[in-house]
């Protein structure tokens, strides 16, 4: 084809005129301002988990009336409340507020102002001499949260009673023998499980990423071709230009569009990651967790190649069905056999991730159209050698190349035709006799 | 030196839509193909401009082969409108040219110039989709223009157009001549080739059935037409009687006839001052373009007829 050696600059003004129409049509604004927001949103989750964890707090008033009550009472009925999560008061299900001997009056008015949730009274029987417990509350009393009270104010009133009969407090909290280990020694468990989950995690999101770029941006490049071919205008650009470059230009400048929807979205996360520890110190006052999961440079790079060339494939041939259809309104009919093609890779990569090692999931990572998921996912879960995934970008880049010829005829032939329904067999009788 | 085109044949399906079509026109010429819907006009022209494929044949432009030529010797007027209707008019034409290859930073200078001729300048800044059908068929007009090309491919332009922009699109057509253009439109307007055109082909299904010099063409079928005026006898009755001479129009201001090839006309002003008539109107011409259209053709028929639907027509 001798628009090769003519390919530019005229691909390079027809997708600068693609670029810049498709962002400034309203769709796309409003889309990547809204897609900007929701990113921003979800990084600000663990944000408002925290908050309403510490709203789900629940306030104990303890009112010592007992004499001489274990001297470590304090501690121990924190941790048994709270569990692991003692220390910042933001993190705990439990707060407890200690008043040896007060006066009941001004507490009570306390709790019915709803400053506290519940008010414990700690007390000693005169006649059995154990600490007696009175607790008052509104929250449910068959809730998880008086059950937990409950468990708790048992452990010190066993307490109470050994120390009264005599077990030193040294000799209840001695250290006792405790081991965790894996079932064989071989299987030493080299993986935790938040590990595992974020690896999984990640690389279903790199594959959805690929997905939608595939079927939103994809289409973009239908349309683009169908409304050239339903204003008329396609007629001013045959003169002017050769399919090949009008392919080109098209598939240059909707991808290039995407990837600044992209890049928008993906600083809208990375801002809203930084963000987090400020917004989480404003609204809880305390700083927040980890933010920032590690990323393999080598699963980063393959995305990057595999995102590239399965996007190139598919919008080629999102172009050529374009160009068989004389209305946009027909775009979505026409293009429905491509949609199809690309669902089936993406659940096939959905469930591939589930059995990565099965045979039938190496096999499709193969497969041209496949590819771009499933060999994604084998790298991601790191079961891939060097060559397997050379072997597959040389498969679809080879694919890509054909693909670039056959939607350059298709297209040629397509553009001149218009009518409602436009048959397989005249496009390839047209294609045969076009330029 | 001139554009050649050399036996073309093109078939869509059943249809023969160019059939073994030859024709040769010169340089700097104003060149008019005249037709029904469907005879074979714009797939002519697609084919000129490499657009389509020929079956067979071949065209050429000063001795070299359309496919080997750039596409910038090409200006192209399609005879569909279309513009992109949501960008701006003096973006649109620069984006134009630039395919054709004027330089970026002289493109919008040369789109502003030619709006300015076409008496559009405000429209620069507004998008295609609020002008009117008049004014984006003179955006369309410009965009085929602006990169100067040598020969210029107009399919219908003068159709939706009214009076006073067609006066405006003929100067610019005669500016283009001036400045050593080929000019080469279709039209269904046999008055505006006339005005216009230096040479024509009528096409009809897909074959020329006349093609040369507006004067050879009218001179093609050997017969003469008389145009009669007669003081106090507006009728000219008599003239109908005579052999060979056929009244075709009785018209406000003469009575035209059409004289048989071989016939003298001059025997009519003879016969007219033979029977003591005050001729106040003689005139002896060449047939209308056209009557010898409909006569080769049969009618303008001006209905869409199906030669080429599934193919090049929606």
């Amino acid at each position: 084809m001798k628009g090769w050696r003519t390919l530019f600059p005229n691909a390079w003004y027809i997708s600068v005129r693609e670029y810049r129409s498709r962002v400034r049509t309203r769709s796309f604004v409003i889309g990547t301002v809204l897609l900007a927001v929701i990113a921003f949103a979800a990084t600000q989750l663990p944000v408002l988990i925290d908050f309403s964890m510490s709203t789900s707090q629940t306030r104990v008033v303890v009112v010592i009336q007992a004499s001489a009550i274990p001297p470590d009472s304090e501690d121990l009925l924190d941790a048994q409340l709270n569990g692991a999560s003692t220390g910042v008061d933001a993190h705990k299900a439990f707060v407890l507020s200690w008043f040896p001997a007060a006066d009941v009056g001004p507490i009570q008015k306390d709790l019915e102002a709803g400053r506290y949730d519940a008010f414990l009274v700690i007390d000693r029987d005169a006649a059995t001499g154990d600490l007696s417990f009175d607790l008052r509350t509104d929250i449910p009393q068959d809730g998880v949260a008086v059950k937990t009270i409950t468990n708790a104010v048992g452990s010190l009133e066993i307490e109470d009673r050994l120390v009264r009969a005599g077990t030193s407090t040294a000799a209840l909290r001695a250290p006792f023998s405790f081991n965790v280990a894996p079932v064989s020694a071989t299987s030493a468990g080299t993986k935790n499980i938040s590990s595992e989950v974020s690896t999984t995690l990640l690389s279903t999101g790199l594959i959805v990423l690929i997905f939608m770029a595939i079927i939103t941006y994809g289409v973009w490049v239908a349309m683009s071709v169908a409304e050239e071919k339903g204003s008329r205008v396609m007629e001013l650009m045959l003169n002017a230009t050769t399919p090949l470059q009008m392919l080109a230009g098209k598939v240059i400048g909707n991808g290039a569009a995407g990837l600044s929807q992209y890049a928008i979205i993906l600083a809208a996360v990375v801002g809203g990651l930084l963000a987090q520890g400020p917004i989480h110190k404003a609204v809880l006052g305390t700083d927040a967790g980890a933010a920032f999961g590690g990323l393999d440079p080598a699963v980063l790079g393959a995305f990057v190649i595999l995102f590239v060339f399965g996007f190139l494939l598919y919008s080629l041939l999102y172009a050529a069905l374009g160009s068989l259809v004389s209305r946009q309104e027909d775009v979505q009919s026409a293009t429905s056999p491509l949609m199809m093609l690309i669902m089936v890779g993406y659940f096939m990569s959905v469930f591939g991730l589930q059995s990565i090692d099965d045979a039938w999931v190496k096999i499709a990572s193969f497969v041209p159209f496949f590819s771009p998921y499933l060999m994604l996912a084998r790298v991601s879960s790191g079961h891939v050698a060097l060559w397997e995934f050379g072997l597959a970008v040389l498969l679809l880049a080879a694919t890509t190349i054909v693909a670039l010829f056959v939607a350059a005829r298709i297209y040629s032939a397509g553009v001149l035709l218009y009518g409602q329904r436009v048959s397989l067999r005249q496009v390839f009788r047209a294609a045969r006799v076009s330029r | 030196m001139s554009l050649l085109i050399d036996s073309i044949s093109k078939r869509f399906g059943d249809v023969q839509a160019l059939d073994d079509v030859s024709l040769e026109i010169q340089p700097c010429e104003v060149f008019g193909f005249l037709g029904a819907n469907g005879a074979g006009k714009t797939t002519a022209m697609r084919v000129v401009l490499d657009i389509l494929r020929p079956d067979s044949g071949r065209i050429s432009w000063n001795g070299t082969v359309n496919t080997e030529l750039p596409r910038e010797t090409w200006g192209y007027l399609p005879e569909e409108r279309g513009l992109y209707a949501k960008m701006n008019v003096l973006e649109q034409l620069a984006f134009f040219a630039k395919l054709h290859g004027v330089k970026p930073h002289l493109a919008e200078r040369e789109a502003r110039d030619w709006l300015e001729r076409f008496r559009i300048p405000e429209y620069a800044d507004r998008r295609a989709e609020q002008l009117s059908k008049g004014n984006q068929q003179k955006v369309q007009f410009i965009a085929a223009i602006l990169h100067d090309p040598q020969v210029l491919l107009m399919d219908e332009p003068f159709t939706g157009l009214d009076p006073i922009n067609v006066a405006i699109l003929k100067e610019a057509f005669l500016e283009m001549k001036n400045r050593g253009k080929t000019l080469i439109f279709s039209t269904h307007q046999m008055e505006t080739v006339e005005e216009l055109c230096e040479s024509i082909a009528i096409l009809d299904r897909g074959r020329v059935v006349v093609g040369g010099s507006v004067r050879d063409v009218r001179r093609s079928t050997g017969r003469q037409m008389v145009r009669v005026a007669v003081e106090g006898d507006p009728e000219v009755r008599w003239l109908g009687t005579l052999d060979g001479v056929t009244v075709t129009r009785h018209g406000q201001d003469y009575v035209e006839a059409e004289v048989s090839p071989g016939y003298d006309p001059g025997t009519v002003l003879a016969e007219a001052l033979a029977r003591n008539c005050q001729v106040r109107h003689f005139e002896i011409a060449d047939p209308s373009l056209e009557a010898i259209f409909i006569e080769r053709v049969g009618q303008i028929d001006t209905s869409e007829r199906t030669l080429a639907p599934k193919a090049v027509r929606s």
